[in-house]
């Protein structure tokens, strides 16, 4: 199916938005996920503190997906 | 319920004649959290009572025969009643019975591992057919065996050897598909033997173990093989033995093994006392319901000699805490062993996790057939790990109410219909234009939660450091987001007010934040509105389940018109989709959902950091 231009262009902006975020928390994740690893290794009950660290950059993605859901929205009423 | 249980501190004193006794009844009270003493100016540790070393001796062989015959602790009936000296000696026999059958074993398979090579050996040598005597040690003679490359080498071989001398012997067979040659020569031509070989890649084999036997490598072989055959089954004999023997005396030694580890508890405790010459201290802490019985019993068994000091907790006291919640509430104290426990003069956030949890949970999984399959699922985990108990409740809790939002949704398995009949929904997430009514429900739910946290925090700032504080550190915050929306509605023409209006409580709440938690705040300012935010978790976890189940149902659809034997492959791909989607769907919204109160809620007020209440007596697993 034919698709126009500019359509194209906002899935492209809207798929950018949350990719980008998402490698974004990804790398921040990783170092923060490894250090805690290394710290639950030796003390168990630093589970609970360890996830709560590694999950905070998650919050990245959530603004990405948002910001997604606005481009299309804003192409569909313009 | 939001408060754990009351504590009181409690201080006995007692000459050291009625140590013993003291020690016996606190085990059986099973209250006391006892407050380890460091050595100090006034007083040292207590030593352990004479019977602590004999028990931690019995103890070890006990624990090791346990692992030795591999038995799985579990909760057996067996009671013990023969006493210390009874253990020690049942367990002596049974040690010495499992090491004659270890003794026993050891040796067959000492006995199998020589046979080995010889069996090997033999193999090799099964279609050349000469008497094993002949491979000695000669004096006039030398012998080389082994493989060679290719079968043309061996005529080779022949034809150089005979140049040099008339005195040689020259075997082969194939085994196995190599070339076995076996070559006796005159010791005077080894040398040039040996350098004819070489030229053939020749690779010699080692014949060391078979040096010895009588009689041809047939015969032996299957001689050997006998033996090979007679030793397995006496070694399953013996291990047929050491498994009777577990079995015989697995509830005695779970049950032994944990009689000890209370005995030597006891025995051990006075290194937790404080102590002198003559006298014990022991601090501690005593729920308070529990307090007026266990000093009744206790000055009972110290025969009136004890003397014991008690008061409710003070506070600046580092209190152990034991959580108080109602039946339904009372596994999601699990949550608080994950984090940590809340401290004693704070609220204890269990009750409202119960509350929120499942709901969070329910939201983003929210279809009728994941939550019946997962509820299942947890039911039957429950049933197999008992000990896991409390989590699986949790669990199948959150799978209740996603079924709950599975009507809501008005979602099976992904699809929105079954057969022709459509199923009722509140709002669907399937459909494009549901997306930002739903985005703002879950904001709202966010601001809800998150406002509940400031709230709870007021109470627990309110309670610690007076009413003004509360106001400038929690009640700030809240006066900031009436601002900043009173802010946005009235600029997006939504509310008839002034601009002004909601600009001056701005201004006022980061005054007040600046005075309450100083520049720190004001860094944090935005941290409020991104926390917010971040419960459209709620909704985007849950549409990428969704469209995952829509896009496996449509594949499968696919394959289903194809008909015939594409109809297995659409069903194939249909219960593989669907549960990799279960099992995404359970681990994303139940980490989703943790983390939405680890970070956004418990930020708010919680603080945490309290010992757990481990009474004396009472065993951890």
């Amino acid at each position: 199916m034919a698709v126009e231009l500019g359509t194209g262009l906002v899935a492209l902006a809207s798929g950018a938005a949350i990719g980008l975020s998402a490698i974004a928390a990804a790398i921040a994740e990783k170092e923060i996920g490894v250090a805690a690893v290394g710290a639950m290794a030796e003390k168990e009950e630093l589970f609970g503190k360890g996830l709560v660290l590694t999950v905070i950059p998650e919050t990245i993605v959530i603004f990405g997906l948002v910001v997604a859901i606005l481009i299309l929205n804003l192409a569909k009423g313009g | 319920m939001l408060r754990p249980h009351g504590m009181s501190s409690v201080m006995i004193a007692g000459p050291k004649s009625v140590q013993e006794d003291i020690i016996k009844e606190l085990h059986r009270l099973k209250v006391l959290h006892i407050v380890e003493h460091s050595k100090d100016k006034l007083a040292d540790i207590g030593t352990p009572l004479e019977s602590a070393s004999g028990l931690s001796e019995i103890l070890v062989k006990v624990r090791a025969l346990i692992s030795a015959l591999g038995i799985k602790r579990e909760n057996g009936q067996f009671e013990i009643k023969i006493g210390i000296q009874g253990i020690r000696e049942s367990a002596g026999r049974i040690s010495d019975e499992l090491g004659r059958h270890l003794e026993e074993l050891r040796v067959i398979e000492l006995q199998l591992s020589r046979n080995e090579p010889v069996v090997k050996e033999l193999a090799i040598l099964e279609d050349v057919n000469i008497p094993l005597e002949h491979f000695a040690s000669y004096k006039s003679l030398a012998y080389f065996g082994g493989r060679i490359k290719n079968k043309e080498s061996i005529n080779e071989i022949g034809a150089q050897l005979s140049l040099l001398t008339k005195n040689f012997m020259l075997l082969a067979s194939s085994v196995k598909k190599s070339n076995f040659i076996l070559l006796f020569v005159d010791l005077k031509i080894k040398g040039n033997a040996e350098l004819i070989l070489k030229n053939h890649n020749f690779s010699p084999v080692n014949f060391s173990s078979v040096i010895g036997l009588k009689g041809t490598a047939a015969q032996n072989l299957k001689k050997t093989k006998d033996e090979i055959k007679r030793l397995q089954a006496s070694k399953e004999e013996a291990k047929r033995r050491i498994e009777a023997l577990a079995r015989q005396n697995k509830d005695f030694l779970v049950a032994a093994e944990s009689f000890l580890a209370g005995q030597l508890e006891k025995a051990e405790a006075p290194l937790k006392f404080a102590a002198t010459q003559s006298s014990f201290l022991i601090k501690g802490w005593i729920p308070a319901e529990d307090l007026h019985k266990s000093i009744d019993r206790l000055n009972k068994a110290g025969k009136g000699s004890i003397y014991i000091q008690f008061a409710p907790a003070g506070k600046k006291d580092n209190v152990p805490v034991k959580l108080k919640n109602p039946g339904l509430a009372k596994p999601f104290e699990f949550f608080m062993d994950l984090y940590s426990m809340p401290s004693y003069r704070e609220i204890d956030p269990t009750f409202f996790v119960f509350l929120t949890f499942p709901i969070f949970f329910g939201i983003m999984l929210g279809d009728i057939g994941y939550g019946l399959v997962s509820l299942a699922v947890f039911w039957l985990l429950k049933r197999k790990m008992p000990k896991a108990g409390n989590f699986f409740n949790i669990l199948m809790l959150a799978s209740f109410v996603s079924i709950i939002f599975g009507f809501v949704f008005g979602e099976f398995f992904g699809f929105e219909k079954i057969g022709e009949i459509h199923l009722w929904h509140i709002i669907s997430r399937a459909e494009p234009e549901s997306v930002f009514t739903l985005l703002f429900a879950v904001l709202i739910v966010g601001a809800v939660h998150v406002n509940a946290g400031l709230i709870a925090g007021f109470i627990n700032v309110y309670k610690d450091h007076g009413f003004m504080a509360a106001i400038y550190e929690k009640a700030s915050w809240i006066v900031l987001e009436l601002g900043v929306a009173m802010l946005a509605l009235s600029y997006l023409g939504m509310m008839p007010i002034s601009p002004l209006v909601g600009a001056v409580f701005l201004g006022a709440a980061i005054l007040m934040i600046f005075k309450g938690e100083g520049v720190k705040g004001i860094m944090e300012l935005p941290a409020i509105f991104t926390n917010i935010l971040s419960y459209a978790r709620l909704m985007a976890i849950g549409l990428s389940s969704v469209i995952l189940a829509v896009i496996i149902n449509e594949s499968a659809a696919g394959f289903f018109r194809q008909g015939g034997f594409f109809i297995l492959i659409g069903i194939l791909i249909l219960i593989i989709g669907h549960i990799i989607n279960i099992l995404l769907g359970l681990l994303g919204s139940f980490l989703h959902s943790l983390r939405l109160h680890y970070v956004e809620f418990f930020s708010k007020f919680f603080h945490g950091g309290a010992k757990k209440y481990q009474p004396f007596g009472v065993r951890e697993d």
